[in-house]
């Protein structure tokens, strides 16, 4: 480790440590934020530049099979981002899918250090690893998908919650794995038979469990085993007009929160904010998601909002893509994962020419403006479903300014504004919001502050972003092309105490964590010397039990949050 | 006679595919696999050498009835015999035509080489382990 | 000693159930394998040392002189090669890459002679498929599509699918169809419910009359497509149409005969007009046990999953261009460094013939067909006996294989990682 960093002249936002915009200095040592530097610390003069705690996205694709799955089948993807190699920094390939080191140093020049993989599958969960090394610059957690276990989905059939966080609590330690992801709970084990399910009380097929009682046990389950984060839901019905009945429906499954934190993430929300029957009646009902989110403290959403241009949409809800692929025609990847899940992959343009692609960008931009508190609002495209993640800084402008907006409006369809309430939203986010929905709110979220993730007070990792942006002399409202450039490159992005990029160029080798979770069950409730569960393992699945387990090795610098169940 | 020859995997070729320099390798791959009637008009008899010549060379194999193979139907497990006839010419596509070769077979008195012998008339230098 | 649970690095089915019985580092015997794992497991031809030819002979060398010539090789290249790595293990592939890109080298991997035609036919249209368990648990259905897994894949119909009960599948026999599809009558075709036989080149005849009948234009399809009738053809579809999960699996006799990666296309698009009516799925039988793995870690790395020219400087792909067959026909390479494969058993001869005209470097094993092709090669611990590594299975489950005993062989991290630090110290 150096002899440390102190930057002086910041401009510094904290949130979760209540520093609203002053100007300080920031001690580092050994990786850590500390009260004071060492004599002889590097200096680094911020100059009153905007200084956040690392940025952290709490929901994107980057990593394991069904990205790898997006790049191997796009090479007009790879073709569309391509740079050679420059110093330490390795080739990289690819607009909407980049390759992992592309991924790494993208996030890593905007200033962000930690990111959640939204789902991995627990067989393939080796892959997921594997690519996490190969994203250097980010501490990585992945987000384990249950929502068509089969071992679940039976102990949720036999109303048996402790077994149901047993099998939770053997699996995330199996394959290190951070939180309880949902994908279209159900619809995915339906899909194996070409089906889904139309609402939250609609049964599986031979499982005889609906999605409502799949996530009201998981919510439980999670609950019992006290992990850092809540149960992290894609709802049923992702896309489909109307849909909004449904997460609706799927909020008031959250039960209040024990204490300060969420009981149910929804994850992508503008994607389930749809009013209408049909593509051709499709409207936002942002409004009524915003006033439910409003009215419910236990619940914390992320955006998904979709920007105008090409991406790649990729998700374990196969029936989903399969019914994009039915509107788009373009092509069409889908693997199902036995006894766990599924997922598909289809290449998408967002057209300023499309209302309803227009009505899905307004959408977004409504549930953050809407949400009277942006700790409950998250900034995500659902990477890349919505939009590459490089998109952020052009949506925190959008937030940050009602004249941008409106420059918007003129270019899109111009019917929109009779479907949407965008254009009469004058609310203009400030950099407060902004530094919460990009890194505070994620940390608090995912529940990985006590580990020094989302804030810069004494003691926390010194992962930080200093950005091209005077907040004292910039005026976003109007300045919005100054704070979209200045959020797209930051000046310095500091990570565990080292300056890993300048000026948008990766300077070191990166080296990161994977943080995972472990929660300790009494033996009785130990799934890996259970004779039902083992021997149904051996009986299905088509890998042995001894060989399902990720290995130590594959987390080179593995953190581990242990938990005690209270089983 | 002019034929179709097709490729593909044999357990034996599988099996000794870590041990090329050896006989029974050499014997699995360089079998010509033909219908029994072809080999009547082609007056050879199980275990005869024929030379086979296709776009990309020709080499030496040994013939092996098979009544499942239709007439004008050859098979060859891949492997360097098959490929000494395969031309390198790809349509475009990275991939050789190795399933659809056009190849001529004649009876004759040589025998087939092993693989380093094949090797060294491709220009290498065979070791003998 | 009894190892169980050990992961068979053969094929890409990679059975993970295999007992191996061992002494100190011997192979004494394996159960729940296949002939191709008991050889695989039992083979004791290893290459004792690192050898190189100079002028007309073979000599011994040692471990250090022969990667110190190897990094010369590669340094001294102007279009260097680096061919195979569907025999190793994923962190000996990611090393590959990363050498590759240094080096403003081609690396392309076995696929390009293997399933390169399916990856260019899933860039076109995508590719629905499954993990193997979703087929053993569901699949009423099989197809087997220009592939002889008896002979190539032994267990694929035991572990996966025909021969299998499953969840939902409680008697195989009597519950799962099986149809294949070929130009000849194999061991694979005589279990079959259906056998339909092709004219040699006419799968993509087949495929569309198939596609035609499915969207309800059968009334065009004629009296033979390719030799087969508008009778089975009919009795195929509606097969396929009643299934409750239908599972296609193809091997490379759609990929290497006429049309290639067009056969491919049009096998992926009836399958997705399938699913318009049931669930169906296809998949490549992949051949080698690592072969996925070298299309994945090329994909996370470079975005390409074969066939990647670095000449550029950045990552280029173009097949047909940047495949090993073209590269070493239009005899543009100049050096080539071969890892975990045998091109020279399995290129056509012209292609043999430049690898033996250029320095070409073989680090594997065994002595094979390119050793006598090559002026170097260096023998490595086999992955899965001898050395340990990520391996994924023809559908993309990623599987750890295990070592059984340690033996002297360095494995191929080691000795790559050693050319490759000759060759970063090198390039600065």
């Amino acid at each position: 480790m150096t002899q440390g960093i102190l930057i002086k002249n910041a401009y510094v936002i904290d949130p979760l440590s209540g520093i609203r915009g002053e100007i300080m200095d920031i001690a580092i040592r050994d990786g850590r934020i500390v009260e004071d530097a060492l004599p002889g610390s590097e200096v680094i003069d911020a100059g009153g530049c905007l200084t956040l705690p690392g940025g952290i996205d709490s929901h994107s694709h980057v990593c394991g099979t069904k990205v790898n799955f997006g790049r191997y089948m796009s090479p007009e993807d790879m073709r569309a981002g391509r740079t050679s190699r420059k110093g330490v920094m390795h080739v990289t390939s690819g607009y909407s899918v980049p390759t992992t080191f592309g991924n790494s140093y993208r996030y890593s020049t905007m200033g962000y250090t930690t990111v959640l993989e939204g789902a991995m599958a627990p067989l393939e969960a080796r892959h997921t690893h594997e690519e996490f090394t190969a994203t250097p610059h980010q501490d990585m957690l992945a987000n384990t998908l249950f929502d068509g276990n089969w071992s679940v989905m039976e102990a949720v059939r036999e109303k048996d919650v402790k077994r149901a966080a047993a099998i939770v609590a053997w699996t995330l330690a199996a394959v290190k794995g951070f939180a309880i992801k949902l994908t279209n709970p159900g619809g995915t084990e339906a899909w194996g038979w070409g089906k889904d399910v139309s609402h939250i009380h609609d049964p599986v097929p031979y499982f005889e469990v609906t999605p409502a009682e799949i996530i009201s046990t998981m919510i439980q389950a999670n609950e019992i085993l006290r992990l850092p984060h809540s149960v992290h839901l894609h709802c049923n019905n992702l896309g489909v007009p109307g849909n909004f009945r449904t997460t609706l429906e799927t909020m008031d499954l959250a039960p209040p929160a024990g204490g300060d934190r969420q009981t149910l993430y929804l994850t992508h929300v503008q994607f389930h904010s749809y009013g209408g029957t049909t593509w051709r009646d499709i409207s936002s009902k942002s409004e009524e998601i915003a006033r439910s989110l409003n009215s419910k403290p236990q619940v914390v959403i992320d955006m998904g909002q979709i920007m105008f241009g090409r991406t790649t949409t990729m998700t374990a809800d196969g029936p989903m893509e399969f019914k994009l692929y039915m509107l788009h025609h373009n092509k069409w990847s889908n693997h199902d994962v036995e006894l766990e899940t599924g997922s598909g992959i289809i290449p998408v343009y967002y057209s300023r020419k499309s209302l309803v692609n227009c009505v899905m960008w307004a959408i977004g931009l409504e549930l953050a403006l809407l949400a009277k508190n942006p700790w409950q609002c998250l900034l995500s495209t659902d990477n890349p479903n919505g939009a590459p993640f490089v998109k952020y800084p052009e949506i925190i402008a959008l937030l940050m300014s009602r004249r941008m907006r409106e420059n918007e409006r003129e270019e899109i369809d111009p019917r929109t504004e009779h479907y949407v309430p965008l254009f009469a939203l004058d609310r203009e986010l400030d950099w407060y919001d902004i530094a919460v929905m990009t890194r505070a709110g994620q940390a608090k979220a995912m529940g990985i502050t006590r580990i020094g993730k989302g804030h810069l007070s004494p003691g926390a990792q010194a992962d930080v972003a200093i950005y091209p942006l005077k907040p004292d002399n910039l005026d976003p409202s109007v300045d919005y092309q100054q704070v979209m450039a200045g959020f797209s490159r930051t000046l310095y992005t500091i990570k565990r105490g080292r300056v890993v990029a300048r000026d948008g160029d990766v300077v070191v080798e990166g080296a990161n964590s994977t943080i995972w979770t472990r929660s300790r069950v009494p033996p009785e409730y130990d799934m890996g010397s259970d004779p039902e569960f083992t021997r149904k393992f051996d009986q299905y699945y088509t890998v042995r039990l001894r060989n399902y387990p990720v290995q130590d090795v594959y987390l080179p610098r593995g953190v581990c949050i242990e938990t005690e169940a209270a089983l | 006679m002019n034929f179709l020859m097709t490729t593909g995997r044999t357990i034996r070729q599988g099996s000794y595919v870590e041990r090329k320099n050896t006989a029974p390798y050499r014997d699995e791959a360089s079998c010509i696999r033909m219908n029994p009637v072809d080999m009547f008009d082609l007056l050879v008899e199980e275990g005869d050498a024929v030379r086979v010549t296709g776009a990309g060379g020709s080499v030496v194999m040994r013939v092996r009835p098979d009544p499942m193979l239709p007439r004008g139907l050859v098979f060859v497990c891949l492997g360097p015999y098959a490929n000494a006839l395969a031309s390198p010419w790809t349509h475009g596509t990275g991939m050789p035509d190795f399933k659809t070769v056009p190849v001529s077979i004649e009876p004759t008195t040589e025998q087939p080489l092993p693989v380093s012998a094949l090797m060294r008339e491709c220009g290498g230098m065979p070791y003998e382990d | 000693m009894r190892i169980e649970d050990v992961v068979c690095p053969f094929c890409g089915c990679l059975c993970d159930d295999l007992v191996v019985s061992v002494e100190g580092t011997k192979v004494l015997s394996v159960e729940n394998g296949c002939t191709l794992a008991t050889e695989k497991f039992t083979g004791d031809h290893r290459l004792a040392h690192p050898i190189r030819r100079t002028g007309g002979a073979w000599e011994k060398t040692t471990y250090d002189d022969a990667i110190r010539e190897t990094a010369e090789i590669l340094l001294d290249a102007e279009r260097p090669l680096l061919y195979g790595w569907s025999g190793t293990f994923v962190e000996a592939q990611t090393l590959g890459v990363h050498m590759a890109e240094l080096l403003g080298a081609v690396i392309d991997n076995t696929s390009t002679v293997c399933h390169g035609p399916s990856i260019m036919a899933i860039q076109e249209v995508g590719h629905p498929g499954c993990t193997l368990g979703q087929v053993k648990n569901r699949a009423d259905v099989i197809v087997y599509w220009g592939a002889n897994p008896i002979e190539a894949h032994p267990r694929h119909m035991s572990r996966y699918t025909t021969f299998t009960d499953g969840f939902f599948v409680k008697s195989a026999f009597r519950e799962r169809k099986v149809i294949v599809v070929d130009i000849r009558e194999t061991d694979s075709s005589e279990i079959a419910d259906e056998f339909v036989k092709v004219t040699p080149g006419g799968d993509y005849a087949v495929l569309t009359a198939l596609r035609m009948i499915v969207r309800g234009k059968g009334d065009l399809v004629p009296a033979t497509v390719s030799g087969v009738t508008r009778e089975q053809l009919f009795r195929v579809a509606e097969i396929c149409l009643s299934a409750r999960f239908g599972a296609i699996f193809f091997g490379l006799g759609l990929t290497m005969s006429r049309g290639k990666s067009k056969n491919i296309r049009n096998a992926i698009e009836l399958t997705e007009e399938l699913n318009r009516h049931t669930k169906f799925t296809i998949s490549p039988m992949r051949g080698h046990w690592n072969v996925y793995g070298s299309n994945e870690v090329f994909t996370w790395i470079t975005g390409y999953p074969y066939a990647v020219d670095f000449s550029r400087g950045i990552a280029f792909y173009n097949p047909g261009e940047t495949t090993s067959v073209d590269l070493l026909r239009r005899k543009e390479c100049d050096a080539c460094l071969v890892v975990a494969s045998d091109p020279g058993a399995h290129f056509p001869r012209a292609c043999a013939e430049h690898l033996a005209s250029i320095p070409t470097v073989q680090i594997d094993p065994h002595v094979n067909a390119t050793t006598h092709l090559s002026r170097i090669q260096i023998p490595v611990a086999v992955t899965g006996i001898d050395a340990e590594g990520t391996a994924y299975r023809m559908d993309g489950v990623p599987i750890r294989t295990r070592k059984l005993f340690s033996t002297g062989y360095p494995d191929d991290v080691a000795v790559l990682g050693r050319v490759y630090s000759l060759v970063k110290e090198a390039k600065g």
